[in-house]
This record gives C-alpha cells, sequence and structure tokens, in this order.
C-alpha cells in the first residue's frame, strides 16, 4: 500500500520499535519501585525525558508525559480552573481537544473567545488584541494545523501574550520532525506533542511546560511525573518516544527538504493533469508535504474509496465513529463552502515516501478525477 | 476475473452472512456501511453498528467504506413519511428506503466505484428467467423480505444479489457463530429502521404537533380521549387508555378508523368485530417488477408485512390505480401502508391502500 496518510499518523520508526520491544521484553520493573527492576526502568525513563528535552531545546524538568496530544491539551485547559485570570483566547482552527474541552470547561466558569481565521488558515493578529480581557490568562494557538499546514505566527503571539502578562499554549502535534520546534525560540509557556505523529508508538505524548508549577494534576493518582500525571509509566512506550524525538530532530533538515521535493512534485505534475485542482494553504508558511488540495466537481468520499480499491491510503477531512465524513470545520473556517469542501483531500507525506509512489498517485487520481 | 461486489452491511448478522456466503464463491467482495440518519445528539449512535460492521470485515478479510445518505433519505423517504403521517396514514418508509437508498443511491455508488454488483441481506430470491428478475418469496417463511422489495424494477434487480435468499434464520446465525462474527446473537432490527430502539411516539413528536382529541366508539358514544391521532394504527389493541366502559362488554378496543379532519379515533370491542373487516380496497402508486400488469386476475395479496397472503381479484382503473376484492374479508386495511401481490411465491409487485369498503 502507498501510504499518505502520516498526519493521521506515522509507521513506527524500526530503530524505534527494537528499543520497544527490549524495554517491554526486559524492563518490566514499575519505575516507582525502589529495586533494581524498577531504578532500571526508572533510568529508561529519564533517558527518554533527556532526548526529548534536547529534541525541543528544554529542560529535562520542564518535561511531563502524558498519554498524548489530546491529554496534553486538555491538561493544559483544565489548570487554568481557580485562576483568577481564567479567560482563554484560541482559533476556530484548532483540533478537537482544544474546542471540545472548552466548551467543558464552561460549566467551571471558564470563558472564552474564538478568533477567526483568514482564507489560507492564518490566524487574524488583531483579532486577539481585540479579544484581549483584563482577565485573560492564556492564548491557546496551534503550531501548524492538521488538515492545511498552515503555520501560525507564534513567536508574534508569545511577544504579544508576554507583555500582556498572558500565558501562551501550543498545540505542536503536527510539527516535530518537519519545521523546527524550540520552546525558547517559540516563546511559549506550554506546548503539546505526539509520539505517533513523529514515527514514535501511540498512546504517549508529551507536555512541556516553562512552570511545571503553573499547571495542576489533570490525571490523579501515584504522583507520577512530578505529582502531575498520575499512573504507572508506560515505560516502553515513553523510551520509544524518547528515541523517536531524538531521530526527528537529528533528520530534521534532512526529513523537511524530503518532504518539500516530494510536495512540490506532487502539486507541479498535479496542476498539469488538472489545472482546477485548488490548493488550501499559506504557501509561504506550511508544513512540508501536507497538501490540501481540492478538486471541484468531485467527491472526496468517492475520491477515497477509489483510491483506496488501487491499495492508496489519503484522507478526506475527519470520520465521526461510522467513518462517516462531514465537512471539514477547518476549511469552513477557511471560508470554503460546503461543496468543495466535501471534494477535498487531504495528503500527507512522510520520509518514507518516494517520487515513484508518487507517480502511482498521479496516474491513480488521473484515473479517478472527474474534470 | 469474478464480478466485485459491493455488500451493504448494517452490522447485523445477515447482511455478515450474505457478505461471507459470497466471500467463499470467489467474488471480490467489499462492504459498505450506510448511515441514512443524522443523530440528534452529538455522540454517533450508529458507532456500535458500525463497529459490528468492521468486525465482520476483519474477520473476512474485506474492506469496509462508509457512506452518508442521510440527505438523500431525508429528501427521498423521510419527507413522504411525514407527509403520510401527516395525512392520518400509516406509511412503510422501508419500502421507500428499499427503491429510493439502497437500490439507488447505493447502487450508484457502487457502479461508480466501480462494482459490477450489489448485495444484500434481504431474505428473498432474485431468479433470472427468460429475460426477467423475477423476485421470489425467500425460503424462510417467518424472515421472508420480497414484501419490503416489491418496489425494485427490473434494472434495480438485474444489479441486485440477495444471498440468504434460500436461507433459514437459524442456519444465518450458526454461520456467522462459525465465521466468529460477534453479533451472531445480536437481536434482530425491529420497527422503522432509522429509529431504532427510541420511543416511537417520542420520536414522531418531534416532527408533528400533536393534537389531543376524542376517543368515539363506532355507535357513536365518546369513551375517551387521545393525545394526537398520529400516534394510532388501525387494528391497535395496545395503550388506547380505554377501560371498562359502563354498559359495555368486557372485550378489548381496537382502532378502526382515523377520522383526521375531525381529529377523531373510531374504535370497537373484539377482534372479531365486523368494524374492523373489509373486503374491499382500492391502491395506487401501483408498480410492477416486471414492468408490465399481469394477464391473470385472481391473485394473492398481502396487506403488511408478516401478514399472510390472501386470495384476491384485481381490476386495473384507468387512472392507474387498482381495485382489489378479497374472497375474505381483511382485518385492518391500513391506508398508505404497502399491498403486495404474489402468483403463488413470486412477487409481482403492489401499491398503496387508499380507501376500504364492504
Amino acid at each position: 500500500m502507498a501510504y499518505f496518510d502520516h498526519s493521521a499518523t506515522t509507521p513506527v520508526h524500526k530503530d524505534v520499535l527494537s528499543l520497544m520491544h527490549e524495554v517491554q521484553s526486559k524492563s518490566f520493573g514499575n519505575p516507582s519501585s525502589n529495586h533494581k527492576k524498577g531504578q532500571q526502568a526508572r533510568s529508561i525513563i529519564e533517558k527518554a525525558r533527556n532526548r526529548v528535552s534536547e529534541s525541543v531545546g528544554a529542560d529535562p524538568n520542564q518535561i511531563l508525559f502524558t498519554s498524548g496530544g489530546t491529554e496534553s491539551n486538555n491538561q493544559i485547559l483544565f489548570s487554568i480552573i481557580g485562576k483568577s485570570k481564567n479567560h482563554i483566547i484560541t482559533s476556530k482552527i484548532e483540533h478537537p481537544a482544544i474546542l471540545e474541552a472548552l466548551i467543558n470547561l464552561k460549566k467551571f466558569g471558564i470563558k472564552y473567545d474564538i478568533i477567526p481565521v483568514n482564507e489560507e488558515g492564518t490566524i487574524i493578529f488583531n483579532e486577539i488584541k481585540k479579544s484581549t480581557k483584563n482577565n485573560t490568562g492564556l492564548i491557546s494557538i496551534m503550531l501548524a494545523n492538521n488538515e492545511v499546514g498552515t503555520i501560525q505566527p507564534m513567536k508574534k503571539i508569545t511577544e504579544y501574550a508576554q507583555s500582556n502578562g498572558i500565558l501562551t499554549h501550543t498545540d505542536a502535534v503536527q510539527c516535530l520532525g518537519k519545521i523546527p520546534v524550540k520552546v525558547k525560540e517559540l516563546g511559549v509557556d506550554f506546548l503539546s506533542l505526539s509520539a505517533h505523529k513523529f514515527y514514535g508508538p501511540k498512546g504517549v505524548g508529551i507536555l512541556f511546560a516553562k512552570d511545571p508549577k503553573l499547571i495542576n494534576a489533570y490525571v490523579l493518582g501515584g504522583g507520577q511525573e512530578f505529582n502531575l500525571r498520575g499512573g504507572t509509566e508506560n515505560t516502553a512506550a515513553i523510551a520509544g518516544m524518547g528515541l523517536a524525538a531524538k531521530i526527528a530532530n537529528k533528520n530534521l533538515i534532512q526529513t523537511k527538504t524530503h518532504l518539500n521535493n516530494l510536495e512540490l512534485f506532487f502539486k507541479n505534475e498535479l496542476i498539469k493533469n488538472f489545472p482546477q485542482a485548488r490548493f488550501n494553504e499559506n504557501i509561504k508558511s506550511k508544513l512540508p508535504g501536507l497538501v490540501s488540495v481540492s478538486f471541484p466537481k468531485n467527491k472526496s468520499s468517492i475520491l477515497l474509496s477509489k483510491l483506496d480499491r488501487m491499495n492508496i491510503a489519503v484522507s478526506n477531512g475527519s470520520a465521526c465513529g461510522s467513518g462517516i465524513v462531514k465537512p471539514s470545520k477547518i476549511l469552513s473556517a477557511m471560508g470554503i463552502e460546503n461543496d468543495l469542501n466535501l471534494s477535498t483531500l487531504r495528503i500527507s507525506f512522510g520520509s518514507s515516501n518516494t517520487n515513484k509512489e508518487i507517480k502511482t498517485l498521479l496516474s491513480a487520481l488521473d484515473l479517478i478525477l472527474i474534470k | 476475473m469474478k464480478d466485485s461486489i459491493i455488500v451493504g452491511l448494517s452490522g447485523g448478522v445477515d447482511s455478515g452472512v450474505a457478505a461471507a456466503t459470497l466471500v467463499e464463491q470467489g467474488y471480490q467482495v467489499e462492504g459498505l456501511f450506510m448511515k441514512n440518519w443524522e443523530e440528534d445528539s452529538k455522540y454517533c449512535t450508529s458507532e456500535q453498528d458500525y463497529k459490528d460492521a468492521l468486525q465482520i470485515c476483519n474477520c473476512l478479510d474485506i474492506p469496509l467504506r462508509s457512506i452518508n445518505f442521510s440527505r438523500e433519505y431525508w429528501e427521498r423517504v423521510f419527507k413522504k413519511f411525514l407527509d403520510e403521517y401527516k395525512l392520518g396514514r400509516t406509511p412503510n418508509p422501508d419500502v421507500l428506503c428499499n427503491t429510493e437508498i439502497k437500490f439507488k443511491a447505493f447502487l450508484n455508488y457502487a457502479l461508480e466505484l466501480g462494482a459490477n454488483k450489489i448485495a444484500t441481506g434481504h431474505y428473498a430470491i432474485n431468479k433470472s428467467l427468460d429475460g426477467y428478475q423475477n423476485l421470489i418469496k425467500g425460503n424462510d417463511t417467518n424472515k421472508e423480505q420480497s414484501y419490503f422489495l416489491h418496489g425494485l424494477n427490473q434494472k434495480q434487480l438485474s444489479y441486485a444479489i440477495f444471498p440468504l435468499g434460500t436461507w433459514k434464520k437459524e442456519n444465518v446465525r450458526e454461520k456467522a457463530l462459525d465465521l466468529g462474527f460477534l453479533n451472531f446473537n445480536k437481536k434482530d432490527s425491529t420497527g422503522i429502521c432509522f429509529i431504532g430502539e427510541r420511543h416511537f411516539k417520542k420520536f414522531l413528536k418531534n416532527y408533528i404537533p400533536s393534537k389531543p382529541g376524542i376517543i368515539e366508539s363506532c355507535d357513536g358514544y365518546i369513551i375517551g380521549k387521545h393525545d394526537g391521532s398520529m400516534y394510532y394504527t388501525i387494528g391497535q389493541r395496545q395503550g388506547l387508555g380505554i377501560g371498562g366502559v359502563r354498559g359495555t362488554k368486557e372485550m378489548p378496543w381496537y382502532v378502526t378508523d382515523k377520522i383526521v379532519k375531525k381529529n377523531k379515533i373510531i374504535v370497537a370491542q373484539g377482534k372479531d368485530n365486523p368494524q374492523l373487516y373489509h373486503q374491499y380496497l382500492e391502491c395506487s402508486d401501483v408498480h410492477w417488477i416486471s414492468g408490465y400488469a399481469p394477464k391473470k386476475t385472481k391473485l394473492r395479496a398481502k396487506i403488511r408485512y408478516r401478514g399472510s397472503d390472501s386470495d384476491c381479484k384485481i381490476q386495473l382503473k384507468d387512472s392507474g390505480s387498482i381495485i382489489v376484492g378479497f374472497k375474505n374479508p381483511q382485518f385492518a386495511i391500513s391506508p398508505g401502508q404497502s399491498i403486495v401481490f404474489y402468483d403463488k411465491k413470486l412477487c409481482l409487485g403492489g401499491g398503496i391502500i387508499n380507501t376500504r369498503w364492504n
């Protein structure tokens, strides 16, 4: 199968897989136990913490392990409960792990504003200013969007926030290994990552907190992770994530170039045969290798099924529990009306994709697209 | 290469086993999960059905696709369903769902994907004979579903496969268990598919305002109140809320008629009450599966699913409607329901009942 859905998830890197296998079979001790087996597991976790912190330019004690991007995002938002500055600013194109959590936070008296984006999926900065209130405590804007890849002007946001005494969080789940994710350069207070988006395992993620004292435990339990995340650590997954982060960071330039080349090749060839194709993106500031493309007159559900029949995997927006595709809220926020919205495919390349595979995709599209 | 077939998978046992038999016969099989109803809550209640369908596909090692036909269902089936209810009739949306959704929208989708045929888990037989597609009753007399399929035409049938036509339900369940389907014991779906387990009355209330009125006995006495005539069906016994009425016999009451204009429900006592029986009916929206009216006029007909076939004689009118005269008077003929005609086991077609009389 030709796999072009890396923004949904990535295959686990082979070195990561063998490390996880080794850890799972040999280092089964509970990291909280005070015997050799426990200590062995503990040291594996701390090694992973070091690897992760190096790859994002943080201190190890600013890195918290969670169950993934959703939990990291939830924990940051729920940490605002009880604070005097409890107004949040976020954007229309955030992941449901932010937007759904906010709806739930209403019952705790949390108020929030959701700012719009322009047709390229970039947040309208002035709206942040307009939405800022005396009690605004947090601005949460994703670093790059999962459907269209637009990279947000994070530095500008954090500078503004700092000068107004507001904390900042960014959901950077799509970014590690594709663009630099350095917490100091970004200037953020909090940042979320998820291992399975950078060739690590599923079910494990990262929450960076510049000052961990500013957050509260969200999963309560036995005091693990500096008392900020209860539950026995998933040693093998954490170890795998540590290595995956290290590899992602080490290969960043190389991967970025590779993804850019694939993307360019794909777009140039596609346009030749299908000039009506419309790319939903901010060409000046986007993730490499992620293409959101609308095919007027075509239905994405049909295209996806036809490609799947030809052993080619792409994505068409987010599906609910029964696999049904609805118009993407992100594309809607960018002003794309429903018909075009439902004719949009997301094609996300990964490090193992080749030009040959892209040629297969192109000839398949050529065969099935209604012109 | 053998035909490529797309099987409509509901997550139930029947469609799963139907798919399995086709896989065993060496066809290139794919599953399709249809969603025909948008949930009003944010939770996807069709999620469990989808998971069941997915588990079946895993057992059979075939792909599963999903498609949303809820817009088509709303436009082509549900609107008519509501209109009929508003007229005080008792519609049968499952008949329309087959002609408009499963064997139109789904069929078109399958053909567009490049499949040659579609299959469903219906208990009916589709047999090609002398250049005609014949729809024949399924062998399991209890589950037999030709009633719901009588609206299909030659073209639709030419693309349709019903692998369970010769099966008995109990064998289907056994087969499901053998194949490792986790849903082998899943309850048969009842009632109208999209409403599912929901309370029907509550559901209908969302779409049609209920107007309380009176319940009158067939000899003109007011004997109770109802909370909306659309909630009642002709022949209904339960839930009338009529207790013992002074001066009447100790026999259960049945709905014999609904007078929409006066918002009245008419009832009579005893299942054998002649008010509940009629010998003649007129039906319209007539459809013949072969494309032609039968030469015979002495046929058998079913006026409800699971009803038994009764001898009748039909008379075709120039208007396109049909007058049906039964050999014996029929219990609770309900306007809005489908009447389906048979010649022995051959399903000929049918129409929608408008009026009945003696």
